[in-house]
């Protein structure tokens, strides 16, 4: 009788666990890490609501930041994707991990048109209709377009909050271009918000602004920030890692240039590409957010002080047309039956 | 039982509208007035850019002259006039004199503005209960919100500079003055007022020759206080685009540079010191002369 129990009870558990086993399809317990900036929170929220709808994996989502979430990844191995890893700050320690196969990168690119840069208001344009398409080296001859408040005799720039690296980047640049003999004055906004302040000022007032900021954001997506072409290349990584991104004592003769190409993307471990299968590193491939759209999301998020999990489905229902692409229609159909 | 277990909160979207609410009436607000009130400062601003250019353009002897005998005029003590003149080398030496005199610059505007306001503003709350009723819990305020709080209206209304920097300065600044000069008027000897009032003194004749000199040194202490809560809001006002001291404070916090922020810390501290003693040698010398020693 005691046999025949155990023998029962051991069948049901084991048909269980095969019976889940077919519900999952090759795909088990994935850790993604939701980094805690709202770009990276929705990526991460939507990488789960697919993955768990879609092909049944078990998400769970952990805190992260840039360089734990990624020392942790390559340490550890775990956990065992971060959405939105920007790679300029972790370029050596990258390329040793994805070399020794412990992390794979599974999308170059997961945003388009991102990065950092020099930016104007549409009110400027409307203002100016001239300068629409003019590059960044022919506006700075134009600093009465941008009259500082302090100085009305000189143009504007606004540059990066003290103690931010592109602080360091802009002010360096600023010499680079010569642009105080032209006319200008790098104005410190203080702080992101005094950076934020300037721009939502500027724009709600429709009056000209030129300065620094950076892709993908709320702001950009909420004001329509303009991005300015530099007009020269980028002058080679010798010049912006060993000149540009140093202190101005360190840096006697910057050479103007473009800002540096930010590199963003989707690393996963070893195990993701394992337990995952082949279907889904596929779907973390084709799974490009364009610039417009991430910003619009951002947007939303903003003004609605949403969460990643809230702006995920929202993202879902709203741009069918743009996740749908990412994966095949029966993984579509259930992510939608999910929802 | 879920009434007493569970806080009865306003609805989420209600709550999130009356936020919006708020934020787009504002929004309204310095839509249409935000350039009426930026023109209004335009004096101010004009001014401070003015006192900032000298104070950065005079060659440094010169300003350490005029310190020091300012120091000499106020407490006409030897040691003091050495030790300013000490601080201000050391200052230069270790390259925070621009720095330094953008925010010496901007908080002698903002003391001379706190004063202007301050001085009349406790005159008032002490001849009248009523105002100093409403006053207090204002001053309360001013006091103790968060600056951060009052820095998002402003920065939406004024953007970022000089202007916007010297008004949250002052919120934070002018409240000691207005409380003593309100508690040294109230605190004038009974007996004194009634003797003036015997000889027939009017109104502004007792306030101009006993109440306000005998408050004197409660006032001053006030001023004390103020350039001492002027100085403290330094590297918040650095936040929204002074220049002066406070950012490179800001840049070592955000690097954790330990020596950029000690050096601009300790001299935020040596002009704090060297303004506290010259008010304070300042005001206890014109108690002196009136037989009252401390």
């Amino acid at each position: 009788m005691k046999i025949k129990n155990i023998i029962l009870s051991a069948l049901v558990v084991l048909g269980f666990i095969s019976f889940n086993g077919v519900a999952n399809a090759g795909c088990g317990k994935l850790v993604v890490a939701e980094q805690n900036w709202a770009s990276a929170e929705l990526m991460a929220n939507v990488d789960k609501i697919i993955l768990e709808k879609g092909y049944g994996c078990e998400v769970e989502l952990v805190p992260g930041a840039t360089m734990p979430t990624f020392t942790s990844m390559n340490d550890k191995g775990t956990p065992d994707m971060n959405p939105e890893q920007w790679a300029n700050a972790v370029v050596e320690p990258l390329k040793e991990a994805v070399s020794a196969g412990r992390i794979i990168v599974a999308n170059k690119a997961p945003i388009t048109g991102l990065g950092e840069g020099w930016w104007i208001t549409p009110g400027t344009i409307k203002k100016y209709p001239q300068i629409k398409g003019m590059t960044a080296v022919e506006i700075l001859k134009h600093p009465e377009w941008f009259p500082s408040k302090e100085d009305p005799s000189k143009g504007a720039f606004v540059g990066c909050p003290a103690g931010w690296g592109c602080q360091i980047a802009n002010a360096n640049l600023f010499r680079a271009f010569e642009m105080e003999k032209k006319g200008w004055v790098l104005i410190d906004p203080g702080s992101a918000a005094g950076l934020d302040g300037t721009i939502s000022k500027a724009a709600d007032s429709g009056s000209p602004w030129f300065g620094y900021y950076w892709n993908p954001t709320s702001m950009v997506g909420k004001y329509d920030l303009q991005p300015v072409d530099f007009g020269v290349p980028y002058a080679g990584a010798e010049n912006w890692n060993n000149c540009i991104m140093l202190p101005d004592e360190q840096c006697a003769n910057p050479k103007a240039s473009a800002w540096t190409k930010s590199e963003v993307n989707s690393i996963v471990s070893a195990n993701f590409a394992k337990t995952g299968g082949k279907d889904i590193l596929s779907y973390v491939e084709k799974r490009t957010y364009p610039g417009p759209v991430m910003n619009g999301m951002l947007v939303y998020m903003a003004d609605n002080q949403a969460k990643g999990s809230d702006a995920a489905v929202e993202f879902l229902k709203k741009h069918e047309d743009i996740w749908t692409k990412w994966v095949s229609s029966s993984v579509a159909k259930k992510v939608k039956a999910g929802l | 039982m879920e009434f007493f277990t569970k806080f009865p909160v306003m609805e989420r979207s209600a709550l999130a509208d009356l936020r919006k609410g708020i934020d787009f009436v504002f929004r309204d607000f310095s839509r249409s007035y935000g350039d009426a009130i930026e023109a209004f400062f335009d004096p101010v601003l004009f001014f401070l850019v003015r006192f900032e250019k000298i104070m950065i353009n005079t060659p440094w002897p010169i300003i350490i002259i005029i310190i020091c005998s300012l120091a000499w005029i106020g407490s006409r003590s030897w040691k003091l006039v050495l030790g300013t003149a000490i601080s201000f080398f050391l200052i230069g030496y270790f390259g925070m004199w621009k720095d330094c005199m953008a925010t010496v610059a901007i908080i002698t505007v903002c003391v001379i503005i706190c004063m202007a306001v301050g001085i009349p503003m406790g005159i008032l709350m002490a001849r009248s209960n009523r105002v100093e009723k409403t006053m207090l819990p204002i001053l309360d305020m001013m006091q103790t919100i968060p600056s951060f709080v009052y820095l998002i209206p402003i920065l939406m209304l004024l953007g970022i500079g000089k202007v916007p920097g010297l008004i949250a300065i002052c919120i934070y600044a002018v409240p000691p003055i207005i409380r003593l000069t309100n508690l040294g008027i109230r605190e004038v000897d009974k007996e004194t007022i009634e003797a003036s009032e015997a000889f027939g003194a009017t109104k502004i004749q007792k306030l101009k020759t006993v109440q306000i000199p005998l408050a004197l040194p409660t006032v001053f202490a006030g001023v004390n206080q103020t350039i001492m809560m002027a100085l403290a809001m330094v590297v918040i006002a650095s936040m929204i685009g002074v220049k002066g001291l406070g950012v490179p404070i800001l840049r070592a916090v955000m690097n954790q540079y330990l020596a950029l922020g000690l050096f601009n810390g300790l001299a935020i501290v040596a002009i704090a010191i060297i303004f506290d003693r010259i008010s304070q040698e300042y005001g206890r010398r014109i108690q002196k002369h009136r037989g009252i020693k401390k």
